[in-house]
């Protein structure tokens, strides 16, 4: 089932095409990611999904209905960026407030407020006001709102950018929990983050959709394997080592003390064996062993 | 999906209404402009009402007065059955509409700024959002003039208690009248705080806006008198009229506001529905 269809959407400022005729399919299941540079288009590709703005041209449906739409009301909610809540009401009554836009009674309404504060872990705070908070617990907050009333779609844009590791801890884990219950569309700077969280992602840049993947998704009859060494020593010896297992197609360095390896896929027990045999025998410790390649990789190279 | 009836557009208009109006009434800020509100009114129950009252009580300032700005000009105004709403209806007749444009500057500008206007977008219509907190805006005005006129009307009866029915039944009409004055000033209020990006960035553009339209149009005027119509687009040109009127006569010159207001509030919808929020 297709959760967003977008077909030449552009959004022209002046002379600046900040989209592109981009057009592209989202479908239900894991989370999909939306990543591109500064000024890529990720912020006004949001913008339109929600309804803050008009297209220049193109069209863009969001579970069968027109951005905007009062049909999407419950069924899709967002984390804006650089959005503050009112500062002058309580968290507690604001997000009963959007329960009741929602379509909830009262009662319900704040009940809803309540599980989803007690999702984000804020609880406490829930009498506070918004200026009351850290930025991480704003941002948890914030996050918070679009739980209210399980839509179907939650966009977060740069939903742990700017905050400490231990919130943006506590922001993967809820998105990791909530996943099954929601389709996400998270836009992020943060590869390691996306690759854990995702399977389906959008690469933008320049306005123009540059690239459509899946992470998980193997090519062919081979398979990668991200292999980090521990140190960063010369490579050459190990390399020539792995060479000799038949199973290796082909080995490249990425980084300092990383390789990508391309094996056949149908061997795939094997080959894992005996690469640690051949690390045994060199002596070398690895610090991590990752099937597939890098979504980095996968990007950029 | 928790399992909800699609909402309304107006089921939602009225409860962004109802926020608004909580908002002013249950948090401190709110408190605190309605105290400010009541101070100005007690001081002017106490001192000028208070103190015209005797004067318009003296037959002879009476005849001063007919004399001076001729009869037909102030008959009506000098014939209130209670003198106290005769004095009140002078300077809320003025001072509403300048109460009006300060309080009703922060329809949108703050939130849109802020970025508070999108948690609400995406759970309402932005008819509803404008509408709605046209309505709340609206809503404040009525309380707050029911309010001053409340304490009027005890100021009158603690003089002479005869005049509590004469006063509910002028109260009724001036209530009326006094919030379709205000309709434009708030219609206009939402426009100008759409597009501004702070209250008192649209309380600039709204004395711009008047002091531009009367300069502008005077000049037209002087060079093209066919243009004269052209002074019915500014709110409050029939206030000077509304003045020397009574009873139900207060209500005469209501359609004018009225058209002033829809014509406002078109312009105002068509901006939220066009404007990138």
């Amino acid at each position: 089932m297709s959760i967003i269809v977008a077909k030449s959407l552009s959004k022209h400022y002046g002379t600046n095409k900040a989209l592109d005729q981009v057009s592209f399919e989202i479908e239900d299941g894991l989370p999909t990611a939306l990543v591109g540079p500064n000024g890529a288009g990720k912020t006004t590709l949001f913008k339109l999904i929600c309804g803050f703005m008009a297209p220049t041209s193109g069209e863009i449906e969001i579970l069968g209905h027109k951005a905007g739409s009062n049909s999407l009301i419950s069924k899709m909610s967002a984390l804006p960026q650089d959005s503050l809540l009112d500062p002058n009401l309580a968290i507690i009554t604001q997000l009963t407030q959007f329960g009741q836009l929602q379509g909830l009674s009262h009662t319900k309404a704040k009940h809803e407020a309540i599980k989803v504060l007690e999702i984000v872990e804020l609880t406490d705070a829930a009498k506070e006001k918004p200026t009351a908070l850290s930025h991480g617990m704003a941002k948890r907050v914030a996050i918070a709102q679009s739980l209210i009333g399980e839509p179907e779609l939650i966009l977060l844009d740069e939903p742990t950018a700017g905050i400490d590791p231990s919130n943006a801890k506590t922001i993967r884990t809820l998105i990791t929990e909530q996943r099954t219950k929601s389709k996400f569309l998270i836009s992020s700077h943060n590869l390691d983050e996306l690759e854990k969280l995702c399977d389906q992602v959008l690469y933008l840049d320049n306005g123009q959709l540059q690239q459509s993947l899946s992470i998980h998704q193997h090519s062919d009859s081979f398979e990668f394997l991200t292999l980090t060494l521990k140190g960063s020593e010369n490579l050459k010896p190990i390399i020539k080592e792995i060479q000799k297992i038949p199973l290796v197609s082909n080995i490249v360095q990425t980084q300092s003390n990383e390789l990508s390896l391309q094996y056949d896929s149908e061997h795939s027990l094997d080959f894992e064996v005996q690469l640690l045999t051949c690390l045994h025998k060199k002596q070398c410790q690895y610090q991590s062993i990752y099937k597939g390649k890098r979504l980095e990789d996968k990007l950029f190279s | 999906m928790l399992q909800t009836s699609e909402p309304s557009t107006l089921r939602n208009t009225l409860l962004i209404t109802a926020f608004d109006v909580q908002k002013l009434f249950f948090q401190r800020r709110g408190v605190i402009a309605i105290s400010c509100f009541s101070l100005v009114w007690l001081f002017l129950l106490i001192y000028p009402i208070h103190g015209a009252v005797e004067l318009l009580n003296n037959p002879n300032f009476k005849d001063f007065i007919i004399g001076f700005a001729q009869m037909s000009q102030t008959e009506k105004l000098l014939n209130w059955q209670v003198p106290e709403l005769t004095v009140y209806w002078v300077i809320a007749l003025y001072l509403y509409p300048m109460f009006s444009i300060i309080i009703t500057a922060d329809q949108f500008a703050s939130d849109k700024q802020r970025g508070t206007l999108r948690f609400l977008l995406l759970r309402s219509n932005r008819d509803s959002l404008f509408f709605g907190r046209f309505l709340a805006q609206m809503l404040i005005q009525t309380i707050l003039i029911a309010l001053s006129l409340l304490a009027t009307i005890f100021l009158a009866c603690y003089r002479d208690i005869d005049l509590l029915l004469p006063s509910l039944s002028s109260s009724g009409f001036i209530v009326i009248a006094l919030i379709i004055n205000l309709l434009p000033y708030t219609a206009l209020m939402s426009l100008l705080s759409l597009h501004a990006n702070s209250a008192r960035q649209a309380t600039l553009y709204a004395v711009l806006f008047w002091m531009l339209t009367s300069l502008g149009l005077a000049i037209l005027n002087y060079f093209f008198p066919v243009t004269e119509f052209l002074q019915f687009i500014k709110p409050g040109v029939q206030l000077s009229d509304m003045l020397n009127t009574q009873g139900a006569g207060v209500l005469t010159y209501s359609m004018l506001p009225i058209i002033q207001a829809v014509a406002f509030l078109a312009l105002g919808r068509v901006y939220m529905q066009r404007s990138a929020l």
